[in-house]
């Protein structure tokens, strides 16, 4: 016996080129929303989980050096910038200021001076440090000795797969791989670390370019209870001429503000195409609703009910919704992953999208898709289910 | 009690600034199990009259009731639970769904009910597409079938939810003089075995005369033959 649910998929299949248009544009604008709302949250989550677990309240880098020091621990570009290393001592006078530790930025050359693949090499202050030592205590309990080296979660999986050998020449010295970082989600999952004696021998061997032993890379600072960082860094401004600083609120509001003009670019996108897939339903089901029209009364005439009519469509779009939805956002996942690989400020950033904030933007992607179908056939099926059942008798 | 019964019913349609009368003051009692016939000219409002009396369009004034019912003063639900339950069509042409098979044409009815179909349901629409003479061509699409055999199709439509009152628009139109009678004789036989009441529109006076109370329309006006 035809059911509801028989009739409209019947109803569906009379007209595969139509059904196939109509759920390939809502492929299409789903895709769109999965490929734009991935995008935004995984820039904006890696670079705003990247900043906290920096662990410092405030980032003080050689004048002019402050979008390059975001790229390098935000983004896990490759890039140098020196200051004097007297600077951490003005820093830590500076009022407000609880600790400080400093880091030097090399980075390799494969075949020349390394046998590790292009990489940052952080040379870091056992003593004073607070950024490395959270993600390295599990993992090694006692300080680096002089040709130790620990590498980043990123390394550390090269260094399983054989990419990188355990014993590394770095700028013409040995260093052992003694350990690895958890994952940070910052630019050290890409680095090989050292412990800063390691310093003196690298310099020495001429293999590093434009760094002297007084040099020093970046200058994280730890305020004290109650104090605010963004004073602490205008405080560095003021006071230190040969260096800029940024507090932790502040760092990557470059690429997040970068990021907002492109979600305004993405939105207006979405909402153009969503407002065309609305029209493009209304028009195919409005010629639908004339199609059938004669169909509708006799069904009428025969005792269906305005909510039978009602039923017989809304299973009709929302197959095709959901069928397009599903399509969108296999489509939306696959293009994220495939175009995301030409994008250089994704392609750089540490962390990916949580299977949870899948299912959310999926979710949502989803029910935009959906709704956009229905509502746009609603006009359409609410004039026809109001059809006068005489309209098929008088049209014979 | 009589089935239907029309009390000064009239229908007008508006077509642009004019007002038509389609049937004016139609007075009419149908005893249960009657066999009517209604002959007229094309216009004179016989199509109205059906539509009036199957709940399809209200009366402009007037009062349609059925079995005591003033079925004119019911809108929505209540008419289509009405049509669907109480009253069997059968329009000018076939009017079949294309996408749906001569069987399931038949089932079509079954599941705008507001009550669960009852058993045997299936059986029945074999029954009836057998009784027409259409036994072998159950799963065939109306597209597969001629004008005539899609008009049998319609008319064994028609008895699928056991109506009380069939209402027929000119129902062997299409069909064969043979066909014609055998769905003629098929008519009378559900009258006479059923008690089903007849209310059946015709060009044909030889059909006409066959009915137990033949009527006819002029002009909108109802009149005894």
């Amino acid at each position: 016996m035809p059911t509801l649910f028989s009739f409209a998929f019947k109803n569906i299949k009379r007209k595969p080129l139509r059904t196939g248009i109509l759920m390939f544009a809502i492929a299409l604008l789903v895709s769109a929303l999965v490929f734009s709302l991935s995008f935004v949250q995984r820039v904006n989550g890696s670079i705003k989980k990247s900043s906290e677990r920096l662990g410092a309240d405030v980032l003080v880098v050689p004048t002019n050096a402050r979008g390059a020091a975001q790229e390098v621990l935000l983004e896990n570009r490759i890039k140098t910038f020196y200051m004097k290393r007297s600077i951490i001592n003005r820093v830590l006078a500076l009022p407000g200021v609880e600790k400080a530790t400093e880091q030097v930025y090399l980075v390799t050359i494969a075949g020349i001076c390394c046998s590790v693949p292009e990489s940052m090499v952080i040379a870091f202050n056992q003593d004073t440090d607070f950024i490395i030592k959270p993600w390295l205590q599990e993992k090694l309990k006692r300080k680096l000795a002089k040709g130790e080296a620990v590498a980043g979660a990123e390394s550390a999986f090269n260094i399983r797969l054989g990419l990188v050998e355990m014993d590394s020449m770095l700028f013409g010295n040995v260093f052992r791989l003694v350990g690895s970082l958890e994952r940070t989600g910052t630019g050290l999952d890409t680095a090989v670390l050292i412990g800063m004696d390691s310093l003196p021998a690298i310099i020495a061997s001429g293999k590093v370019k434009n760094l002297q032993p007084d040099d020093i890379s970046v200058i994280f600072v730890k305020v004290k209870p109650g104090v605010d960082p963004a004073q602490v860094a205008a405080s560095v401004e003021d006071n230190i001429i040969e260096a800029d600083a940024m507090a932790r609120k502040d760092i990557g509001k470059n690429i997040i503000t970068t990021l907002k003009d492109m979600s305004r670019i993405f939105t207006m996108t979405i909402i153009l195409a969503a407002v065309m897939s609305f029209f493009l339903v209304w028009a195919i089901f409005t010629a639908i609703a004339n199609e059938r029209s004669k169909e509708v009364g006799i069904m009428r005439a025969l005792g269906a009910k305005e909510r039978h009519i009602l039923r017989i469509f809304l299973i009709e779009v929302l197959v095709i919704g959901i069928a397009g939805s599903v399509l969108g956002i296999a489509a939306g996942t696959g293009l994220s992953a495939i175009v995301a690989k030409t994008f250089s400020i994704v392609k750089q950033l540490s962390t990916d999208l949580s299977a949870l904030e899948r299912v959310v933007i999926a979710a949502m992607s989803f029910a935009g898709g959906t709704a956009i179908c229905v509502f746009g056939a609603l006009g359409p099926i609410q004039r026809l289910k109001k059809m006068e059942p005489l309209m098929v008798i008088k049209t014979e | 009690m009589d089935l239907i019964v029309l009390e000064n019913v009239s229908r007008d349609f508006r077509v642009g600034h004019d007002t038509i009368p389609a049937v004016r003051n139609a007075t009419l009692a149908v005893a249960r199990g009657t066999f009517v016939s209604i002959v007229g000219h094309s216009g004179s409002g016989k199509t109205t009259l059906l539509s009036l009396i199957g709940g399809m369009v209200t009366p402009s004034s007037g009062r349609v009731l059925f079995d005591g019912e003033d079925i004119s003063a019911w809108a929505g639900d209540a008419l289509s639970e009405y049509r669907c339950e109480k009253v069997g069509f059968m329009f000018q042409s076939a009017s079949l769904l294309p996408i749906l098979t001569a069987k399931e044409n038949l089932l079509l009815p079954a599941a705008f009910r507001p009550r669960r179909p009852p058993d045997g349901i299936e059986q029945r629409a074999e029954e009836l597409l057998r009784a027409v003479g259409l036994s072998d061509k159950a799963n065939a699409h109306p597209s597969q079938l001629s004008g005539g055999q899609q008009r049998r199709v319609a008319i064994a439509r028609a008895f699928m939810n056991m109506p009380e009152l069939i209402l027929a628009d000119e129902p062997t139109g299409d069909l064969d003089e043979e066909t014609e009678s055998e769905m003629m004789q098929f008519f009378q036989r559900m009258n006479a075995e059923h008690g089903t009441t007849f209310i059946m529109v015709t060009h044909n006076s030889d059909l006409a005369s066959r009915a137990s109370q033949r009527l006819r329309m002029h002009q909108g006006k109802l009149a005894g033959v």
